[in-house]
């Protein structure tokens, strides 16, 4: 048997988010704070596939909203319009958007150069086109409601605290795959096309089906995402799903920083909370908050431009070098 | 036994014939060198070995397989690695990461048993980074494992890319280059690492401008010369061939000959 190695790295993170996943509803019963932390666990999964795909493979899509709306409506629609169990509805959501990712990575991956951001924009388009005109299946602009709350082996998760801890379970599993996967052979192989696409080849790494797969795990994890968003929240609608979202999602992993999962995390939870900075700011004015949230793409522009030029690499950066200091301290 | 069979090879960039008719073997077990003038064609020659380039005329059949075509992944899983001119590691990664990844091809963990961190994938993962540590011996980097390879002195990062290119397992290495920059203990050194790997049962193919490195490892030569081959024979034959004379008159590398 192989000794199995605890990797303090990993261990670290897992047992704060531990802490975090199993605290938070004990502590608050603010079901607003629940809501809100809820909707960043549902961000940081999306954000855990767009570290794979832009912090490992180098690859860029401005289409992942979409993704992540064709697992909402699709859960939705199976579980609300066919009465499939809320399981069923995942697993519906996570192939839907797999075989989506396949048939798009496909042809622009195998083409050198940045097709795929250009496929993936065009793909968002066509999605937000399609939400709001197939209206028997999305229910249009209006959106889609009377989503019914996640439910396990018959028992509906219908508290703020079972969400949360529905959600943040989820995010938990989906970091500890990730954090196993870029510590492995094929993180190597992502970190290694990155670096020299030449010397990847020159090892054998096949870069198309590297991408290929990297592309489609992101668009499966942002599929699951949608599907967890939509029963949780209990309401979609097409300006969830926007290309305003999939270009949020971008500045996430951009200022996350490259070769990291917890630097995207982090950003994807400062995004996130920005406009409900009351649930996390005990006495927050209702003007503050409506100014940030008037202000809300000019925070996220300053705040990026902020961290690109104060913290080179990003928040990842920032981790690397709290982390070196660390080991020089102990 | 004949590993490599180069036959009739052309390759053509617009109006230019990068390489042009070529044809030679290359044996098992031996240390082969081409050699030419700058332009050449020699790491032409090396990118259509590997399918980084396609020929436009010829075939290439490496253990008798017709390998044309084939992606540059699997000409690597049959047994060719490769090092570059321009050295191409990653920078970004450790010296023993580098390795590593060149054990890519010859390793299985795929993206379900590594989420889940099977027992297999833990123990090849150890194993591949026991085998990455004594290929860094082997070349001589053993105290750089831990070193990025941006981090690597100039005259090391070539060495680290064979180690990183036997990591693949090779039957056939081709080393593109590898003493350009070197000093002459640097260059030493290479040649004593050329002769472990030889004697480890790996044939090597090797472009260089260093004469005196050409001269002392390898058994055979070929010379390029604007693409075409016009001398191919053991070392002591190649230095007296006029036409390889002619070829190098008016190059710095005449008074090496």
């Amino acid at each position: 048997m192989g000794r199995a190695r605890i990797d303090i790295r990993t261990i670290v993170p897992l047992a704060l988010l531990a802490v975090l996943v199993f605290g938070v509803p004990l502590l608050s019963a603010d079901r607003y704070l629940l809501k809100v932390l809820t909707f960043v666990g549902v961000n940081v999964i999306i954000v855990t596939g767009m570290a794979l795909l832009f912090g490992y493979a180098g690859q860029v899509s401005l289409g992942h909203a979409a993704f992540y709306g064709i697992g909402a409506y699709t859960s939705a629609y199976v579980v609300t319009s066919l009465g499939w169990p809320w399981l069923a509805g995942v697993a519906a959501a996570i192939v839907l958007t797999s075989v989506g990712g396949l048939l798009l990575a496909l042809p622009s991956l195998r083409l050198k150069g940045h097709y795929l951001a250009m496929a993936t924009l065009g793909f968002g388009e066509i999605m937000r086109v399609v939400f709001v005109e197939a209206r028997g299946l999305t229910g249009g602009p209006d959106g889609f409601s009377g989503i019914p709350f996640p439910s396990l082996v018959g028992i509906s998760i219908d508290s703020a605290g079972g969400n949360y801890w529905l959600i943040w379970g989820v995010v938990t599993v989906v970091l500890a795959f990730s954090a196993n996967l870029v510590r492995s052979r094929v993180g190597r192989a992502m970190r290694a096309l990155h670096g020299s696409e030449s010397g990847a080849l020159a090892c054998g790494i096949d870069l198309t089906g590297l991408k290929v797969r990297v592309f489609v795990i992101s668009a499966a994890l942002a599929g699951l995402a949608g599907a967890l968003y939509a029963h949780v929240v209990g309401f979609i609608s097409p300006s969830t799903f926007s290309l305003h979202v999939s270009v949020l999602l971008v500045a996430m992993a951009v200022l996350g920083g490259t070769r990291s999962l917890a630097g995207p995390v982090l950003a994807a939870i400062l995004l996130t909370t920005i406009p409900f900075a009351d649930a996390v700011i005990p006495g927050l004015s209702r003007s503050a908050l409506e100014t940030i949230q008037e202000w809300q793409e000019d925070v996220y522009g300053l705040t990026i431009i902020a961290v690109m030029i104060f913290v080179p690499g990003g928040l990842a950066g920032a981790l690397r070098r709290i982390s070196a200091l660390g080991r020089r301290a102990g | 036994m004949s590993l490599l069979q180069v036959r009739s090879v052309t390759k053509r960039f617009g109006g230019l014939t990068a390489v042009d008719d070529v044809s030679f073997d290359v044996h098992e077990g031996a240390i082969k060198a081409v050699i030419g003038p700058n332009g050449a064609g020699k790491s032409t020659l090396f990118n259509v070995l590997t399918s980084f380039d396609r020929p436009d005329e010829g075939s290439v059949t490496f253990d008798a397989a017709d390998i044309i075509g084939w992606p540059p992944q699997r000409i690597v899983r049959s047994g060719i690695a490769r090092t570059f001119q321009n050295t191409q590691l990653f920078e970004e990664m450790s010296a023993l990461e580098n390795v590593m990844a060149g054990a890519h091809a010859v390793t299985k963990a795929g993206f379900f048993s590594a989420a889940l961190r099977l027992p297999w994938t833990v123990r090849e993962e150890r194993d591949v980074a026991e085998e990455a540590g004594r290929l860094l011996r082997l070349v001589g980097l053993g105290d750089w494992a831990d070193s990025y390879a941006a981090d690597l002195p100039h005259g090391l990062r070539r060495l680290l890319e064979i180690a990183r290119a036997l990591a693949t397992m090779p039957r056939l290495l081709l080393v593109d280059e590898p003493a350009a920059g070197l000093n002459t203990a640097e260059t030493a050194a290479l040649a004593d690492a050329l002769y472990r790997i030889r004697d480890r049962g790996v044939t090597i193919l090797i472009v260089e401008h260093d004469m005196g490195l050409v001269m002392e490892v390898s058994d055979e030569i070929v010379v390029l010369d604007r693409g075409m081959k016009i001398a191919e024979g053991p070392p002591r034959l190649i230095q007296k061939d006029p036409a390889v004379i002619a070829a190098y008159l008016g190059e710095e590398d005449v008074d090496e000959l």
